[in-house]
């Protein structure tokens, strides 16, 4: 007992415990030397859109312009949190985010720069923002996802309005705490304003319609055949038919004028801190460019918003949705409000 | 060594309950006490930022405490969480019973199993349950040509209840497995010699002994269920955690609000938990070399169709659901549009994945094991304190947790620096898990008797070496329990690596999360599996090869 050599144990507790300080220490100050802070021709970008679309176009970016580029991934809402936290230190120097709504939020906080006005008018009026925070980069249309094992094409709906009736009931799944499915919110308070709006979300609620936490469970519910409808952007059913060409679920556009067939963008912008904001403009640019706006008509199916770019093959054209403009202004402050009328109504289950 | 008298003092004739007799002279060294200080306050830090921010915002907390909108998600994460808390308690003791102290066929193997499921992210967990079980379904479409067509319904509170059930329980398998594999025999060999079945020297001489680190672990499972939100989310049960990241961003105030009334709950339940803890007996552990295997005899069999079916359902199915989308993305040409397999860009983030396990395990229990060793050895107050806020954190949410590192780090001075690096991404992990390597800490201190230190103090042993040769290695167990806890926790952990991770610092997680967000199931699929895979491998290595001691 007395030098202890015999506690059993204690030989295999020690060569793995030094292999795994050493390996922190090693870690820690491999990792502590600091980078650079931005202002060395090298951006950060900070992306609520997946890598394996954005990456290739970045690397093209920089194998053109030398500018290097940094990408933290993530999601789009926690991204905007991260920069509002992040406050006037942030090292982003841009953001894209999958929908406007974040953006409105980072605008109304002063923290976006203004656009310059050759790069918003890349874009029809609607799909940038009128204070030239923001610029969109591409754009999803709302669409009604169907089974068609269980829905005739002939009797679907020819208005998003006309869900609230008795036939629909406990049919049509919706996301109410997506993103998406507030920006289309928003835009229908903007369009028909804010009593014409809880009609529709109490009358949705009314019907039972079935609750699901963002757009892919919904397009996943309907090709199983749990829905036989959902709300949802038009490009998660086009990804789910490629990954399994057997499944039942297929897209319904919606008349353009209706508010149902809403354009939801996904935009970017230059924080009003980065201290590289030309370079950054310069990458918003190239995202804008015939080559960028083409990779991702025919990557993720997206609509180019640059005029002149073919939209995705086997889709309709954007050109009647472009008469459709939004308000985008009213989706930062104005999001609040929706996001009241959306629990009031009952909808949420 | 392996001497079985030591522990004889654990009984009291009286009341069954024994305390260690303290000598008043006995004063926590100053040091540690103020290492523990130090370290409660930097896990003071989420709660800070949350009221701060309700600060800021003004939110107006007495119209949000009299909301119906606020009590009916409360409402629903305390039933879940005292429901799942009540089902993995007794699976997680049980299967921890049957694995190290019975005869159990295969047991070698079903403790490697065990406490894997753990390492399922919750989302992947649920959308394997929902793929699996929903309308038109996997299991749907293989038991329908017999016949049946009607599934349970999976959403809501039972679906939730279900996939939490089947990955928390590694919660309070892994402490009651420690401790059981450290436990005299010497008692329930008295209990047997005197006719007792099986069952009954288990509930009456086996459950008192791992009563406490059946209590800590289900303190885990309690407080990481009302954190979730990958699977309520996905399964429509709208508890506390989903309405706050649901309101995360536009209703900002009436979020924060509610993570304050979620981490006050926590620490309530926190409190409560210690005070209970407090009252019981101490049960100190040796170094067995031959510890008592039960006979299950005609049990046998039974027992061995219940173990498989559960454990089954916990990894096997969401494996086999997992393999099935791999396979699929295998056979499928669907590689041109980005939604093939690339095993390749899974080398990198499974290397990056080890090391944040390996590195945060490790770190996480030598900064709670001081404040486990004052509150265990001295009932020190303080640590106490400093205990509750480290074991309450983990109620509140991920993001949460990694924001509020970004709050107080980005503007300070020096540690600023550091920002988005390795150190402070570790550092945002522990104050997550801390709370795993606390409670399993907590056990394995209380666990350790004070006859042979004392024995090596009369011998001339410094403190040091005391500490190092005779504590250390008897805590080992349980001490490595609470590790792999946070291993398995760190290697699937999201929020705060895609917040705070170096640039490019790509885990499985942030993987699977990535594939799954552009529709790429077969990609997401082979990373989840590899996940599983490293975090087998890993939890072999780091922590159940010391389980078999015989």
């Amino acid at each position: 007992m007395s030098n202890c050599g015999y506690i059993p144990g204690m030989k295999k507790l020690s060569s793995p415990a030094v292999i795994l300080v050493s390996l922190l220490g090693l870690a820690l100050f491999a990792t502590a030397c600091g980078d650079g802070d931005g202002s060395d021709g090298s951006i950060t970008l900070y992306s609520g859109r997946n890598e394996e679309l954005i990456q290739p176009l970045v690397d093209d970016f920089i194998d053109s312009t030398g500018i290097n580029v940094d990408v933290r991934y993530g999601d789009s809402a926690e991204l905007a949190l991260l920069i509002q936290t992040e406050g006037d230190n942030t090292p982003a120097d841009l953001f894209i985010s999958q929908s406007p709504g974040a953006l409105g939020l980072l605008a109304g906080e002063g923290r976006l720069a203004t656009l310059g006005n050759d790069l918003t008018s890349l874009v029809d009026e609607g799909f940038a923002a009128g204070d030239g925070t923001w610029v969109g980069l591409t754009g999803r249309v709302r669409v009604i996802v169907y089974n068609s094992d269980l829905v005739d094409e002939a009797d679907l709906p020819s208005s998003v309005l006309d869900l609230v009736e008795p036939e629909y009931a406990g049919r049509v799944g919706v996301a109410p705490a997506n993103g998406s499915f507030q920006d289309f919110v928003t835009a229908m308070r903007n369009e028909l304003g804010d009593d014409a709006t809880r009609d529709w979300l109490v009358g949705m609620a009314q019907n039972n319609s079935p609750n699901y936490p963002k757009n892919s469970p919904i397009v996943e519910a309907v090709g199983r055949g749990e829905i036989p409808m959902g709300l949802v952007n038009h490009y998660y059913n086009l990804r789910a038919v490629e990954a399994d060409p057997s499944v039942a679920s297929e897209n319904h556009f919606l008349p353009v004028d209706d508010i149902g067939s809403l354009v939801i963008v996904t935009a970017g912008a230059v924080l009003s801190t980065s201290e590289s904001s030309e370079s950054a403009e310069s990458l918003l640019r190239f995202l804008l460019s015939d080559h960028a706006q083409t990779t991702f008509a025919e990557q993720t199916q997206e609509y180019p918003l640059v005029a002149g770019i073919a939209p995705p093959a086997n889709l309709p054209s954007l050109d009647g949705y472009a008469a459709q403009t939004i308000d985008y202004d009213l989706l930062g402050d104005g999001l609040l409000g929706t996001i009241n009328l959306i629990r009031e109504s009952g909808i949420e289950q | 060594m392996s001497s079985s008298t030591l522990n004889s003092s654990t009984q009291d004739s009286e009341n069954g309950v024994s305390h260690r007799s303290e000598a008043p002279s006995r004063r926590p060294p100053a040091a540690m006490l103020a290492l523990s200080v130090l370290v409660g306050v930097v896990f003071m830090g989420p709660f800070g930022y949350v009221v701060s921010r309700n600060l800021d915002l003004g939110t107006d907390l007495g119209s949000l405490l009299l909301s119906q909108s606020t009590w009916d998600p409360l409402r629903r994460s305390l039933r879940l969480g005292f429901a799942v808390s009540a089902s993995t308690a007794v699976i997680g003791t049980s299967l921890a019973w049957l694995t190290i102290r019975t005869d159990l066929v295969g047991r070698r193997i079903w403790r490697i199993l065990a406490p894997l499921p753990l390492v399922f992210p919750s989302f992947v967990g649920a959308t394997a349950l929902i793929a699996g079980f929903a309308t038109g379904g996997l299991v749907e479409d293989l038991v329908s040509p017999l016949g049946i067509t009607d599934l349970p319904d999976m959403k809501g509170f039972r679906g939730s209840w279900l996939v939490l059930t089947l990955f928390t329980y590694p919660y309070v398998y892994l402490p009651v497995a420690a401790r059981m594999a450290s436990l005299p025999p010497s008692l329930e060999e008295s209990a047997r010699l005197l006719g007792r079945k099986p069952l009954a020297v288990f509930s009456t001489v086996v459950l008192p002994q791992v009563w406490s680190a059946v209590l800590a672990g289900t303190m885990l499972v309690f407080l990481y269920t009302i954190s979730d939100f990958g699977a309520v989310s996905l399964l429509g049960y709208s508890t506390l955690a989903e309405q706050i990241y649901a309101d995360q961003l536009f209703d900002q105030a009436r979020s924060m609000g509610l993570a304050l009334i979620l981490g006050v709950t926590a620490l309530c339940v926190v409190t409560v938990e210690r005070a209970l803890e407090r009252r019981r007996a101490r049960v100190e552990v040796t170094r067995s070399q031959d510890p008592l295997i039960v006979p299950l005899k005609g049990w046998g069999i039974p027992v061995l169709i219940a173990v498989a079916a559960f454990i089954g359902n916990a990894l096997i199915g969401p494996v086999a659901v997992l393999g099935f989308w791999a396979w699929r993305g295998l056979t499928a040409d669907i590689d041109s549009v980005g939604l093939g397999i690339d095993f390749g860009a899974l080398v990198e983030p499974a290397l990056h994945t080890a090391e944040v396990g390996l590195i945060t395990a490790l770190a996480a229990i030598a900064v709670v094991l001081p404040i486990a060793w004052l509150t265990g050895r001295y009932r020190s107050r303080v640590a106490g304190a400093a205990n509750s806020m480290v074991v309450a954190g983990f109620a509140l949410p991920g993001v949460v947790i990694a924001l509020s590192l970004v709050f107080w780090a980005i503007d300070a001075p020096i540690i600023g620096r550091w920002y988005q690096t390795l150190p402070l991404l570790i550092v945002a992990y522990i104050l997550h898990f801390g709370a795993q390597a606390s409670r399993a800490a907590h056990v394995a201190v209380e666990a350790v008797p004070d006859a042979y230190s004392d024995a090596a103090a009369t011998l001339g042993a410094s403190r040091s070496r005391r500490f190092l040769t005779v504590e250390l290695p008897l805590m080992a167990p349980g001490l490595l329990a609470g590790a792999g806890l946070v291993m398995l926790s760190t290697m699937k952990e999201l929020p705060a690596t895609l917040l705070l991770a170096p640039i490019g610092f790509d885990t499985l997680a942030t993987e699977v999360w990535g594939a799954g967000e552009r529709g790429a199931l077969a990609q997401g699929a082979v990373a989840s599996l590899a996940l599983v895979a490293v975090s087998s491998v890993l939890t072999w290595a780091v922590v159940l090869r010391r389980f078999d001691v015989h």
